[in-house]
């Protein structure tokens, strides 16, 4: 057997999502020497890494194609990973920066943060990155357990425990779901390799179609649950109140990102062709069905909800829907690239959007951490102005009214599903947008058209920066798509390379 | 193909049969004369003080925890040893990273007070 | 296509955007500084588009002033603008409503000021948008675009329901205009292209070709978004509502130019798209819009406020630019798009002296006044002058419409001749609301004694009113230029229509002789002058 050289492992390409998690080691292990007063050294040196690496990747993307296969074809340094990437790592960014005045303030400045979130991070990008049903697994660990952790940051408060614990639970058994059907897969195909699974899929030498079929749809369910698709969704609101708002406007952007960034590669590399016929994709109906359930359950619960954080956990899983059904007309092949492409550019529209509309909940939320209601924003336009025009923006964003990301992003979406011929699904997608306007607009009302003694907490400060970066974000992908779509373009034809 | 598994089946019938023969047939050939002396747990044959189920401090639990991780790290280093001079470059730094990793965990262990007893 | 230079299409289009741009910089305390600032960019934009006129050539039916951009390249999306003589008449209307309604803001007006005058400025850049834009994306964005000054409009300046009719009028537009997302989304997607031109162009040449039943639900996605902002019968619930509840100058915007955004839509989209459906479904259209006619007089009768009473008669008076439209003959579209611009004008009128007489008397009851012309003569005369454009008096501009779009439905060849008599119908019965209620408000005895000591018009208030009349009378006296405007695109517009031996089959036994097209422009500026 040839041995590999360190060449052969190509370790530049890797360096996003590997040097992310060394970082992490490192900002840990500063953070432990930290007095009180030099805190902030852990914001700083966070920060720093991520924008290093976020310059870095930048770098990555149109690999000659010998440089785009790490680690013996392990780890995948296509555009798709370079694009995954970049959404991570702007999440991160806000991550970081929306957190650090909150935790102090609600009494929960643990050092450790930092380093949880950036692994986290780097699981997210690994997902996307994996060439092998291994890698995809630890990956989804890396990116979890950090997860529940951060949960349960605000300890021996009862909601934040619930919260972790529910999360580890569930995320347990999720990743169960997955390992079996990844267990599954390799005894149907002989091998865990996403391309090596694809030849042998559609060369027809696969043990037992049965079992391929039943290892996809474990995987399906085990990737269903990180993304909150329905019917494996219930864990998403209680989470998402108990955990510390910070905490949860990361979740809500990054476990997403990793669900989706795995269920693409998966799905599209690996099995393009699972039921085997010719060129249809058996999951393809699967997945439509379950990004109709979802786009529809989340965006009409959300109208119930008066507590801001289960508001947005429900909005959380109707935008998965919106972006399932990218994913299900990525099962068309001549609507695949376009449809991943979409998918990706409303992942990038999405984490403006949401981490900025969880910002400036971050921002309203009082000392005491109670969590934020509807009614907390009643006036907040006169208090705060701009605080509260940068959350109509998002608010308009996520449902959808120009001139944001949002809409963009969900017209690429309808496109591909329409140019999949699934129009009943885009049907589906446009009216629960006006559902979904329904109580989006309800914030806007508060905000503007009630009086009341709104007010947020935190003054000028990282915060609003954070706040300023994603409403620029936001405004700059509506009017000029441009400049991501072309990088996102890119990013789905070689990633289907197989 | 799934046939080249059936020794393993076999192998695993077996084991259960075995285990389920040797403890059926002894309770049935067995002399059975059970006294109070003789149901109670085995203690080294000294008379039992105190409930078996004692509460342990939860500290034991972490320092076991603690054993495991470092533990598991010695299984990964020995095989890795046995093939260093094959596998070259890439095992040392590999190895090199792994051990960081690891030491930035036991200083944070350290730092963190878990080897703290008190 | 090329990218072509910044033409004065777009900068007429976004100068609202470099005025809001100004105000933002401007401190919230400075009203003052902040409303001449908005009046001035408002003028800027009328005069403005008045160099378009300048430029404009009517004689050509094709798009000009264009601005073309490759705005997302790989994804088939432009930002493609021009104007034809079908929208110049609306882009001038809409220029020169703001300035009025910028003016008519300055007293009523008082708290967020800044804010006020910001939104005003987006509704303008967004309406002009719908107007010129020729490419299905960008019509999408702009479309959806007015939705959210207008809520905030309604929703913080309004009268006391002023919430809960900001969010009808905002589900109940954008639920129609998401179906006509997805006709846009079919249409990008199986013509591979979002350029308005181009997708015409291929149907023209056969490149694509609708299946079967595929264009009668294409044209139900796009009647959907229109007939809820125009509104026809029945979807026009939101409508009295969110004009009752809204400030005078919102109210003005939406009579004024927000409801033309539907029947522009219709004519720049519905018709040249889906000539098949649009005959198909022309009768069923004129008959929603008969309907409304005298459904909306009827309720306007009814009514004990003014307000209500004009909201109501928004909804018979679009019916009869619907009615125009659908008679798909060029005398039909040009008595429509005249209509437009005169409902615009009138009801406009209207708005601003039901906020003139609410000022004063905070109170809209028809009860509660009586006898005003003793009062205020200057603002009766006025009134009645506006009252009678309204309900379409021979003379002023409100006949010139009116009368075109019966003559287009009587000579078209898809509309039984009932359609006219209904509609005519409708044309007493404005006269009988409106009279009723001039009757009610302006004649007899000062009733009440508060009204004995209402102050005159000052100057702003004049200044709003005195362009409104010279241009009632302008179109009513001598309409001929504004015609001539529209008259080729309309033509080239109705060719499928009502070119014989073409791909329609017209239904000869409920029309008479078809028309030529050019003849039956100029039978349309006929009457009487």
């Amino acid at each position: 057997m040839e041995l590999p050289t360190l060449q052969d492992l190509n370790l530049a390409v890797t360096l996003p999502s590997m040097g992310l998690a060394l970082w992490a080691c490192v900002v840990l292990a500063v953070g432990l020497f930290l007095p009180e007063r030099r805190r902030h050294w852990n914001l700083v040196l966070s920060l720093g890494g991520i924008v290093a690496l976020f310059l870095y990747n930048l770098t990555l993307f149109d690999l000659p194609a010998d440089r785009q296969s790490a680690f013996l074809g392990m780890y995948r340094a296509d555009n798709f990973t370079a694009f995954v990437n970049l959404i991570a790592l702007v999440t991160a960014f806000f991550g970081v920066l929306m957190a650090y005045e909150y935790l102090k303030r609600t009494h929960i400045d643990r050092g450790e943060y930092y380093p949880l979130l950036l692994i986290s991070t780097s699981g997210a990008m690994l997902m996307g990155a994996s060439g092998d049903l291994a890698v995809l697994f630890v990956a989804l660990e890396l990116l979890s357990i950090p997860l529940y952790i951060m949960s349960g940051l605000r300890r021996p408060n009862a909601a934040s425990e619930e919260s972790a614990l529910k999360y580890f639970l569930l995320g347990a058994f999720s990743s169960a779901f997955l390992v079996y059907g990844v267990a599954l897969v390799y005894g149907a195909a002989g091998s865990t390799d996403l391309s090596e699974i694809f030849h042998r899929v559609n060369a027809g030498l696969i043990l037992d179609q049965g079992l391929l079929l039943a290892g996809a749809g474990l995987m399906l369910v085990g990737l269903g649950f990180k993304v909150a698709a329905v019917p494996f969704h219930m864990w998403t609101p209680d989470v998402y109140q108990g955990a510390p708002t910070a905490v949860t406007g990361y979740m809500s952007v990054g476990a997403k990102l990793g669900g989706f960034a795995g269920l693409l590669r998966v799905f599209i590399v690996a099995l393009p062709a699972v039921s085997g016929a010719g060129d249809a994709t058996g999951w393809q109906d699967t997945i439509a069905l379950i990004a109709a359930l979802t786009m529809i359950l989340g965006n009409v619960v959300a109208i119930a909800q008066r507590d801001v954080k289960r508001m947005l956990g429900y909005s959380s899983i109707a935008h998965a829907g919106y972006i399932l059904m990218g994913a299900a007309a990525a099962g068309s092949p001549d609507v695949r690239d376009f449809a991943v492409s979409a998918s990706l550019f409303y992942l990038l529209a999405y984490a403006f959007t949401n981490l900025g509309a969880f910002a400036v909940t971050v921002a309203i939320e009082k000392d005491d951490a109670t969590n934020p209601q509807l009614d907390d924003f009643n006036g907040l336009s006169k208090t705060r102005p701009v605080l509260a025009l940068a959350m109509a923006l998002f608010m308009l964003s996520l449902t959808g009214i120009p001139p944001t990301a949002g809409v963009v992003g969900k017209f690429f979406l309808f496109q591909a599903a329409v140019n999949a011929g699934m129009v009943w699904l885009a049907l589906i997608g446009v009216i629960t947008s006006v559902v979904s306007a329904f109580y989006y607009l309800r914030i806007v009302v508060n905000m503007y058209l009630r009086e009341g003694p709104g007010e947020a907490q935190a003054q000028r400060s990282f915060l609003g920066v954070a706040v300023g970066l994603a409403a620029v974000g936001t405004f700059v992908l509506g009017v000029a798509p441009v400049l991501f779509l072309d990088l996102a373009q890119r990013a789905v034809l070689v990633a289907l390379g197989g | 193909m799934i046939e080249i598994y059936l020794p393993i089946v076999v192998l695993l019938v077996i084991s259960v049969a075995l285990s389920v023969v040797i403890l059926f047939f002894s309770r049935i050939f067995g002399p059975f004369r059970p006294n109070r002396r003789k149901l109670t747990p085995y203690e080294s044959g000294m008379t039992p003080i105190g409930p078996a189920q004692r509460r342990i401090p939860v500290k034991f639990y972490l320092v076991a925890v603690l054993f495991i991780i470092f533990d598991i790290e010695v299984i990964f280093i020995l095989p890795w040893a046995v093939v260093f001079r094959d596998l070259g470059a890439v095992a040392l730094v590999g190895m090199a990273v792994f051990i960081v990793i690891l030491l930035i965990a036991f200083i944070y262990e350290w730092k963190k007070g878990a080897m703290v007893w008190e | 296509m090329e990218n072509t230079p910044i033409s004065l299409t777009t900068i007429v289009t976004f100068l609202p955007i470099a005025g809001l741009i100004v105000v933002l910089f401007i401190n919230r305390e400075r009203e003052d500084i902040i409303r001449w600032v908005t009046l001035g960019t408002a003028v800027i934009t009328f005069l403005a588009s008045l160099g378009m006129v300048a430029a404009f050539d009517a004689s050509n039916p094709g798009l000009q002033l264009e601005t073309y951009y490759n705005w997302i390249p790989g994804f088939n999306i432009s930002y493609h603008v021009a104007v034809d003589g079908l929208s110049m008449l609306l882009v001038l209307l809409t220029t020169f409503i703001m300035p009025l309604a910028v003016l008519a803001s300055f007293d009523p007006i008082k708290e967020r000021v800044k804010l006020y005058y910001c939104m005003l400025l987006l509704i303008e850049t967004a309406m002009l948008g719908v107007f010129v834009t020729q490419d299905l994306f960008l019509f999408y964005i702009f479309w959806e675009f007015t939705l959210v000054p207008m809520y905030f409009l309604i929703g913080i300046w309004g009268s006391e329901n002023r919430v809960y009719a900001a969010i009808k009028f905002f589900l109940y537009t954008m639920a129609g205009s998401i179906l006509m997302l997805l006709a846009i989304l079919w249409l990008g997607v199986n013509g591979d292209t979002f350029n308005l031109p181009t997708l015409l162009e291929k149907l023209a040449s056969g490149a694509l070709v609708f299946p079967e039943g595929v264009e009668v639900l294409l044209f139900i996605g796009f009647f959907a978004a229109f007939a809820v902002k125009v509104p026809l019968w029945p979807f026009h619930s939101w409508l009295p509502d969110a004009h009752y509840e809204a400030p005078t100058a919102g109210s003005v915007i939406l009579a004024g130019v927000l409801l033309k955004l539907g029947t522009y839509g219709f004519v720049r989209f519905n018709l040249p798209l889906f000539p098949q459906a649009s005959i198909d479904l022309a009768p069923v259209v004129a008959a929603l819009a008969v309907i409304g006619i005298l459904y909306g007089a009827w309720v306007s009768y009814a009514q004990k406020d003014v307000k209500k009473l004009v909201a109501y008669s928004s909804v018979s008076h679009l019916g009869f630019v619907m009615l125009g439209i659908f008679a798909l003959n060029a005398q039909g579209v040009q008595g429509g798009i005249m209509q437009m611009v005169n409902h615009g004008l009138s009801t406009g009128g209207l708005f601003l002296l039901v906020g003139m007489l609410y000022e004063r008397r905070h109170t809209k009851l028809m009860a509660d006044f009586g006898g005003i012309w003793k009062v205020m003569p200057l603002f009766g005369a006025l009134s009645l002058i506006i009252v009678l454009s309204s309900m379409g008096l021979p003379g002023l501009n409100g006949f010139v419409g009116e009368f075109t779009i019966l003559l287009g439905s009587m000579g078209s060849n898809f509309l039984a001749v009932g359609f006219t008599v209904f509609a005519a119908v409708g044309v007493i019965l404005a006269a009988v609301y409106m009279l009723y209620m001039f009757g009610k408000v302006y004649m007899g005895p000062v009733i009440h004694p508060e009204n004995e000591r209402l102050p005159g018009l000052d100057w702003k208030e004049v200044a709003v009113l005195v362009p409104l009349i010279i241009m009632i009378f302008w179109i009513g006296l001598y309409p001929t230029p504004f015609f001539g405007m529209m008259d080729s695109s309309v033509d080239a517009l109705v060719t499928p229509y009502t070119a014989p031996g073409g791909s329609v089959t017209a239904a000869p036994e409920l029309a008479p002789a078809p028309v030529a097209a050019g003849e039956a422009a100029s039978v349309g500026l006929a009457p009487g002058y």
